[in-house]
C-alpha cells in the first residue's frame, strides 16, 4: 500500500515538472468548445435549440475525448521501459500490480483535474446541469481513464515500442471517437452507421453521460453504460496486469 | 550464489512456425561470498539474459538458482529483497534529482523516511556528486548519471549486487573511476557479480572469470588458472597472404616447442613457452623456407587467448 503512495508520488512529480502532457490532453475539448459547438447553433442540430441544450449535448462527448486521451499514457511508459527504470523497480521488492496501479491513478489525477477544468469552462458558456450528472458522468470518465490507460500499459509492455505504439493507438483511436456520436450524436447517422455504433463501447458511454447531463437517471442507457465500461474496465486492468507478468516470464 | 543447469529458451511463433532460441544453455556458476565475479563474452553470449534470469526480471525455462540464500525461482520476493541490480541502461529516473531518486529507491526497500534520507546524502557524499544532485537527471553527463545508478544499486546495502556491463560507453577516465568504486564495494563486504565484454575490466577487476559463449560457459576460473589452463605465451606472425600462412602453418605444425597452433585470416598464433627466446628461432625457420612476414611479435597470455583458444575466435575483433 505504501509502495502505491511512493511511487505515485513520483509520478504525480514527474507530470508537474512536465507539464506538457496536462496541457496537451486539454487543449484539444477546449479548441473544440471553443472554436466547434457554437457552429452547432446553425446546423439542423442546434437551429432551433438554445444554447445550453447545445452545450449540454456536446460537453459529455468533450469528457469523453479526454477520456480516451488516456491511450496516450503508454508514451511516457515505453521511454522507462527503454530507459530501465522500470526494470530497476520490478527488482526490488515492490509489487507488480502495485506499479500499474499507481500509473493509472496518476492518469485518472490528471484526468480529474483536466475534466474540473473543462467543466468550469463549459460553465461558462452556459452549461446548466444538476450536481448528480455531473457526478455520475465523472465517474464514467474515470473508469474510461482507468481502462484506456490500462490498455495503453498492455500495449506498452507488450511492444516496447514507441512507433508501434503510436500506429496501433491512432488506428484505434480516431474511429472510436467518430462512432461514438461524440461530436454529434449517432442519431443523426444513417442506418447502417447506427448499427455499427451498437458494437463501439464508448457509444454507450457517450449516449448516457447525455442522459445524465439531462438528468435522467434510470435511463436504460444509464445502466448499459455504466454496465459496459466496468466490464471493459476489468478486461483493461487484467490484460495490463498479465502483460506485466508476461515481461518477466 | 549458486546455479545448476540455468537455461533460458525463448520461443516465438506458434504452432508449425516455433522457432526456438536456445539463449542460455546449462549455465552453471558458483559465485562465493566477498568476490568480484565476472561474467565475460561477445555480444549475443546470453550475459545479459542470464543476468536477467538471477534478477527475477525473467523466469528460467529449466534449472534452478540459490541467489543470496534463497531459492530464485521459489521465493523470487525474497531474493529482490537481498540483491542489488544495476542495468545495462541504467535506470535512473531522469524526471527527478540524484536525492529524489535514492530517496525513493531507499523507500522501496522499506528503509524508514528518515532513514532514506540519510543515506540519500551519505551515497551523494560518497559518489563525489554534490555538485550536481540537485539537478534532474536528465541533465546529467553519462558519466555522471552512471554513478548515481551504481548508488541506486547499492542503497538498501545489499549483500550480493549485480552490475551488468557497468562501463559501457564510459570514457577511460569514467571506467577507472568506477573500477575504484567497484573494488570499494567489495572492502565494503559486498559480493559482486558483473558482466562485461571488456577483457580489460575483468582481467583488472575481477577475482574470478566466467567465459561464455553462444549460451555456454567454456571456461571458469581466476585469471591465473584460466590463463595457465592454455599454457602459454604465443608468438603472432602475419602473413603476406594465405599461402605463405599455410606453408608457415605446416612449418611450424611439426615443431615439438610449438603446443598449439591457431590460424586467423592471415596470422599464425603459436603457443609456446619461452616466448621471447623462441622468437629468433621462428624467424631462422621462416627465413630458411623463404617465407616472408609482415609483422612478428609476442603475447603474453591474455584471457582474449583463454577465450580463443576455447572459442576459436577473438573476443577483440570487432569490438571496441
Amino acid at each position: 500500500m505504501k509502495d502505491i503512495y511512493l511511487m505515485f508520488m513520483r509520478h504525480l512529480k514527474k507530470s508537474l515538472r512536465q507539464p506538457i502532457w496536462l496541457i496537451l490532453g486539454l487543449s484539444q475539448p477546449i479548441l473544440y468548445l471553443i472554436l466547434y459547438m457554437p457552429l452547432l447553433k446553425n446546423t439542423g442540430v442546434g437551429a432551433a435549440s438554445a444554447t445550453g441544450e447545445i452545450v449540454k449535448m456536446f460537453v459529455p462527448g468533450m469528457l469523453v475525448i479526454m477520456g480516451m486521451g488516456a491511450l496516450f499514457a503508454g508514451f511516457s511508459f515505453v521511454d522507462e521501459i527503454r530507459q530501465g527504470i522500470i526494470a530497476r523497480w520490478l527488482v526490488t521488492p515492490t509489487g507488480r500490480v502495485g506499479l500499474i496501479l499507481s500509473l493509472v491513478l496518476n492518469q485518472i489525477l490528471t484526468l480529474f483535474t483536466q475534466s474540473c477544468i473543462l467543466l468550469v469552462i463549459a460553465l461558462f458558456l452556459g452549461l446548466n446541469v444538476p450536481f448528480m450528472g455531473i457526478v455520475l458522468t465523472m465517474i464514467l470518465i474515470l473508469l474510461i481513464g482507468v481502462t484506456m490507460s490500462s490498455f495503453s500499459y498492455a500495449i506498452s509492455l507488450s511492444v516496447k515500442d514507441e512507433g508501434v505504439l503510436a500506429s496501433i493507438t491512432n488506428t484505434v483511436y480516431l474511429p472510436i471517437m467518430l462512432l461514438s456520436g461524440i461530436m454529434l450524436p449517432i442519431s443523426l447517422a444513417p442506418n447502417w452507421m447506427k448499427n455499427m455504433a451498437l458494437f463501439n463501447p464508448f457509444y454507450y458511454v457517450v449516449e448516457a453521460s447525455r442522459s445524465l447531463f439531462a438528468g435522467d437517471y434510470s435511463n436504460m442507457m444509464v445502466v448499459k453504460g455504466f454496465a459496459i465500461m466496468m466490464g471493459f474496465t476489468l478486461l483493461a486492468v487484467w490484460l495490463a496486469v498479465r502483460a506485466l507478468n508476461k515481461m518477466t516470464a | 550464489m549458486q546455479t545448476n543447469g540455468l537455461s533460458k529458451v525463448f520461443t516465438s511463433g506458434k504452432g508449425k512456425k516455433v522457432k526456438k532460441v536456445e539463449a542460455v544453455k546449462g549455465v552453471d556458476l558458483e559465485v562465493k561470498p566477498g568476490e568480484i565475479f565476472g561474467f565475460l563474452g561477445p555480444n549475443g553470449a546470453g550475459k545479459s539474459t542470464t543476468l536477467n534470469m538471477l534478477t527475477t526480471l525473467s523466469t528460467p525455462t529449466s534449472g534452478k538458482a540459490m541467489v543470496a540464500g534463497f531459492d530464485l525461482l521459489k521465493h523470487p520476493q525474497r531474493v529482490r529483497e537481498q540483491i542489488g541490480y544495476v542495468s545495462q541502461a541504467g535506470g535512473a529516473d531522469t524526471f527527478a534529482n540524484a536525492y529524489e531518486n535514492l530517496l525513493l529507491q531507499a523507500r522501496l526497500y522499506g528503509i524508514s523516511k528518515p532513514e532514506a534520507s540519510k543515506k540519500a546524502k551519505e551515497l551523494v557524499e560518497r559518489f563525489q556528486m554534490m555538485e550536481f544532485a540537485d539537478r534532474e537527471a536528465r541533465t546529467y553527463s553519462g558519466g555522471q548519471k552512471r554513478r548515481l545508478e551504481l548508488a541506486l544499486g547499492i542503497v538498501h546495502q545489499p549483500k550480493l549486487v549485480f552490475l551488468d556491463e557497468p562501463t559501457t560507453g564510459l570514457d577511460p577516465q569514467s571506467r577507472a573511476y568506477f573500477w575504484e568504486e567497484i573494488k570499494r564495494l567489495k572492502e565494503d563486504g559486498m559480493t559482486i557479480f558483473l558482466t562485461t565484454h571488456y577483457l580489460e575490466e575483468a582481467d583488472n577487476l575481477c577475482d574470478r572469470v566466467a567465459i561464455i559463449d553462444h549460451g555456454t560457459i567454456v571456461a571458469v576460473g581466476t585469471q591465473l588458472e584460466l590463463k595457465r589452463q592454455i599454457g602459454a605465451e604465443s608468438i603472432i606472425v602475419e602473413f603476406k597472404g594465405e599461402k605463405d600462412t599455410e606453408s608457415a602453418k605446416v612449418l611450424f605444425g611439426s615443431l615439438q616447442f610449438v603446443q598449439k597452433i591457431i590460424a586467423q585470416e592471415n596470422k599464425l598464433y603459436l603457443y609456446v613457452q619461452n616466448g621471447e627466446g623462441l622468437i629468433a628461432e621462428v624467424l631462422r625457420m621462416l627465413d630458411k623456407e623463404k617465407i616472408a612476414i609482415q609483422t612478428i611479435g609476442l603475447s603474453r597470455p591474455s584471457l582474449d587467448d583463454v577465450f580463443l583458444q576455447k572459442t576459436g575466435r577473438s573476443l577483440r575483433e570487432g569490438k571496441q
